[in-house]
């Protein structure tokens, strides 16, 4: 048996839990959510990462649809709503393939019924509009993680790719940690600044995740979790979902994607411009400077990694499938999971350390943050600070 | 004296909504009303509101109480208008509790005002589990009366906090609002309603969320009952015939609302209706007259900042109204819709057509900007 079938064979028994896939926002922005015009019951490979019979064949048991709003467009409240709509719609239209999942026990029921569980996390704390109310009404919506940033600050919480701020969490910040520990709400520290993990993990009472991150010192950049900060997820509980983005995992593509962003600032344009003359001079960039390739050994080299940091107990993976233009080789849709587990077979991991990664890490910690809530349930009530009143006017 | 026993309704007799006796209190044009003492009446009003309580279209409450630093409705509390005791006095079975911030519409940040006032009402039920239950749908409504609790339903919201989005009117119906205000939005607005606002009345039908016109122009309220699969509401709504308050409905509207069988909701408001007790049954009487005994309700408008009238200052005082329209002859079928029966027969109408469209009709992907020019 090769290792690729082994691999699938494993993947039938513990299927993938994916911490973040975009294909929401993909339907916002490509079919304003016209669903029937990206039918994810069929293969949709000109448009999307993911469709079912992609997520079948990646052995999938379990998915975060992230219900991601971008933080420079207002109304980030009514646009999450949207997204949470969508994946409501999603779960409906596809019920033999999707299974709406709250809970850890909702994940295993899934796993049993042989269908998708489907559960949902928030990328970036704009996303509640500094409202615990709000925070709350997403979690009676099924909302399972929020990330506490996304690439910009918000009002009470530093990100990794911002100017410092408030120095990771504002007084604030630590309140929606402790309420988002008593809803049961897993707080995702993905995207934000390493003072802000800290803090998190400082004020925190339940375990937390990172959503999609891979780790610093395989890969020099702030989207990366550095290893200090690794090393507290065995005391915390927590996991990091190790993604796959090239632009993050692989150093030769960090610096490409710095060099092609000055090329654009040279030219007077702004390094996420899309226009037709903007991708034309990065087309020229991209001719004499050929785009590094991640491969499936890039993504294997940080979990090795964070492995030896964190331990066998706090791995897990977020692709981030539709958030991302580039894929590596071998991890090119849903569909590459079982590549990735034969290569770490290849690497000698056992069918255990497997199936932690894969299925029980991710089960066990929303579990845990569900004990966690039900004990502060008991003794907290729903916090009505503001951030006014905690913050100041500042 | 005539002796009244005959005539006094006994509650065995009218425990259930179905086979209502025909005419419980015969027609005696000139007698025994004028001559009958107001505490008789208002015993015969009590027992009356004991098996026909009071569906009150219009509760302040949840704001009122987010201005209390701590409060206990169990045992009652003087700050507000509004707690068990005095809901239990005055027969209060079910309450609409509003959405609608007090400052208004609420721009930018509606929906996350609506967000929050949904999360405060679900924290201030949840609290008061002996007293209150969240219902979704009139059959809970029922199980709640059974169970002795009195019944929250959640809204009327305001439409601005759609933030003109389908798919934020399906979320917050997710959540358990079941009413909705039809003003002062692009497609709801002074010139009535837009393609797109059609489109929101055809998917609220389809979801079951009852449509409010309260305030709204006429050119949307009749276009609303036109559209509309299922009845109508006026949530705070009195007869403009009386009293020029531009709330108040024309006779026109109310015929027109009659014939849709949908239900205005007269407010407990001096404002709108008058100062006094007599004034609001006057109130009653017209509405009736003109849209019908099954298109009159009750709205307490209680902690909403209103000014009541005389005698109807809180939520126990409800036996004083029906013991004035049962002065002025209403018969207790009409009564038992006026408090009860409208609302019950409203909100099971617009379970009913959710069920069916959804049969028919798939979930609306439309945007505001397909439909409405901008």
């Amino acid at each position: 048996m090769t290792s690729l079938d082994e691999a699938r064979s494993l993947l039938r028994e513990f299927p993938v839990v994916d911490g973040h896939n975009d294909l929401p926002w993909q339907l916002r922005e490509q079919v304003r959510y016209d669903l029937a015009a990206r039918d994810i019951a069929v293969r949709q490979d000109d448009h999307l990462h993911t469709d079912i019979p992609r997520l079948r064949a990646g052995g999938v048991g379990a998915q975060y649809w992230s219900v991601y709003v971008r933080s420079d467009l207002p109304g980030a409240v009514p646009a999450t709503l949207e997204q949470v709509d969508c994946v409501r719609q999603l779960i409906e239209s596809h019920p033999a393939d999707l299974r709406a999942a709250l809970t850890a026990a909702d994940m295993e029921a899934a796993r049993a019924e042989g269908r998708i569980a489907s559960l949902m996390g928030a990328e970036g704390g704009h996303s509640i509009d500094n409202s615990l109310g709000t925070l709350r009404a997403l979690h009676e919506l099924g909302v399972r993680y929020m990330t506490l940033t996304h690439n910009d600050n918000n009002d009470w919480a530093d990100s990794a790719t911002d100017e410092p701020k408030v120095g990771g969490l504002s007084a604030f910040g630590h309140e929606v940690v402790r309420e988002m520990n008593r809803l049961g709400m897993l707080v995702d520290l993905s995207h934000v600044a390493a003072t802000t993990m800290r803090a998190a993990l400082d004020t925190t009472s339940a375990p937390v995740i990172f959503s999609h991150s891979s780790a610093r010192a395989v890969c020099d950049h702030p989207r990366n979790i550095p290893d200090d900060v690794l090393e507290r997820l065995p005391a915390n509980g927590g996991m990091a979902m190790v993604t796959f983005v090239p632009k993050f995992v692989l150093q030769a593509a960090v610096d490409w994607t710095l060099a092609a962003d000055d090329n654009m600032r040279a030219h007077g344009l702004h390094h996420l411009d899309t226009s037709p003359e903007a991708m034309k001079i990065h087309h020229a960039f991209e001719e004499r400077n050929p785009r590094p390739i991640a491969t499936v050994s890039t993504v294997a080299d940080h979990l090795d990694h964070m492995r030896e940091v964190a331990g066998i107990d706090h791995l897990g993976i977020g692709g981030d499938y539709d958030g991302t233009a580039f894929t590596p080789d071998g991890l090119d849709d849903v569909s590459g999971y079982p590549n990735l587990l034969a290569e770490l077979l290849d690497r000698g991991w056992s069918k255990a350390d497997l199936a932690k990664l894969t299925w029980q890490n991710a089960v066990r910690v929303l579990g845990a943050a569900e004990d966690v809530a039900r004990g502060l349930q008991a003794t907290r009530a729903p916090s009505n600070a503001t951030i006014e009143s905690l913050d100041g006017d500042a | 004296m005539a002796d009244l026993q005959p005539d006094m309704p006994r509650t065995t007799e009218v425990g259930e909504l179905d086979g209502l006796p025909d005419a419980p209190f015969p027609e005696q044009p000139g007698q025994p009303e004028p001559h009958t003492p107001a505490g008789v009446l208002l015993d015969q009003a009590r027992a009356l509101l004991a098996a026909h309580p009071v569906a009150d279209g219009y509760s302040g409450l949840p704001w009122a109480l987010r201005h209390l630093p701590r409060y206990d409705l169990e045992l009652g509390e003087a700050a507000i208008d509004t707690d068990m005791p005095r809901m239990r006095e005055g027969h209060v079975g079910a309450l609409f509790w509003s959405l609608h911030p007090p400052e208004g519409p609420g721009g930018d940040r509606a929906t996350v005002g609506t967000l929050e006032q949904l999360d405060h009402v679900r924290s201030v039920i949840e609290s008061h589990p002996e007293g209150l239950r969240l219902v979704r749908t009139a059959g809970q409504v029922i199980d709640a009366r059974n169970c002795g609790r009195i019944s929250v339903v959640l809204g009327p919201a305001h439409a601005t906090a759609l933030d003109d989005s389908l798919g934020v009117l399906r979320i917050l119906r997710a959540l358990g609002l079941r009413v909705l205000t039809l003003t002062g939005t692009a497609w709801a607005g002074e010139r009535g309603l837009t393609r797109f606002g059609e489109e929101v009345v055809r998917e609220m039908n389809r979801l079951g969320v009852l449509a409010d016109v309260s305030g709204a122009p006429a050119a949307t309220a009749e276009r609303v009952f036109t559209l509309s699969k299922t009845p109508v509401l006026c949530s705070r709504s009195a007869a403009r015939a009386l009293r020029p308050h531009p709330a108040n409905l024309p006779d026109e509207l109310l015929a027109a609302l009659g014939a849709a069988r949908g239900l205005c909701m007269v407010p407990l408001i001096a404002e709108q209706t008058g100062p006094t007790v007599q004034d609001v049954a006057d109130h009653l009487d017209h509405v009736r007259d003109v849209a019908g005994p099954q298109s009159v309700g009750l709205s307490g408008t209680y902690d909403s900042g209103a000014v009541h009238p005389r005698d109807l200052a809180d939520a126990s005082r409800y036996p004083h109204l029906i013991a004035e329209l049962l002065r002025r002859g209403w018969s207790e079928a009409d009564l038992a819709l006026l408090t009860w029966g409208n609302v019950q027969r409203v909100l099971r109408s617009a379970d009913f057509a959710a069920r069916a469209a959804q049969h028919r009709r798939d979930t609306s992907p439309t945007r505001i900007t397909e439909l409405d020019a901008l």
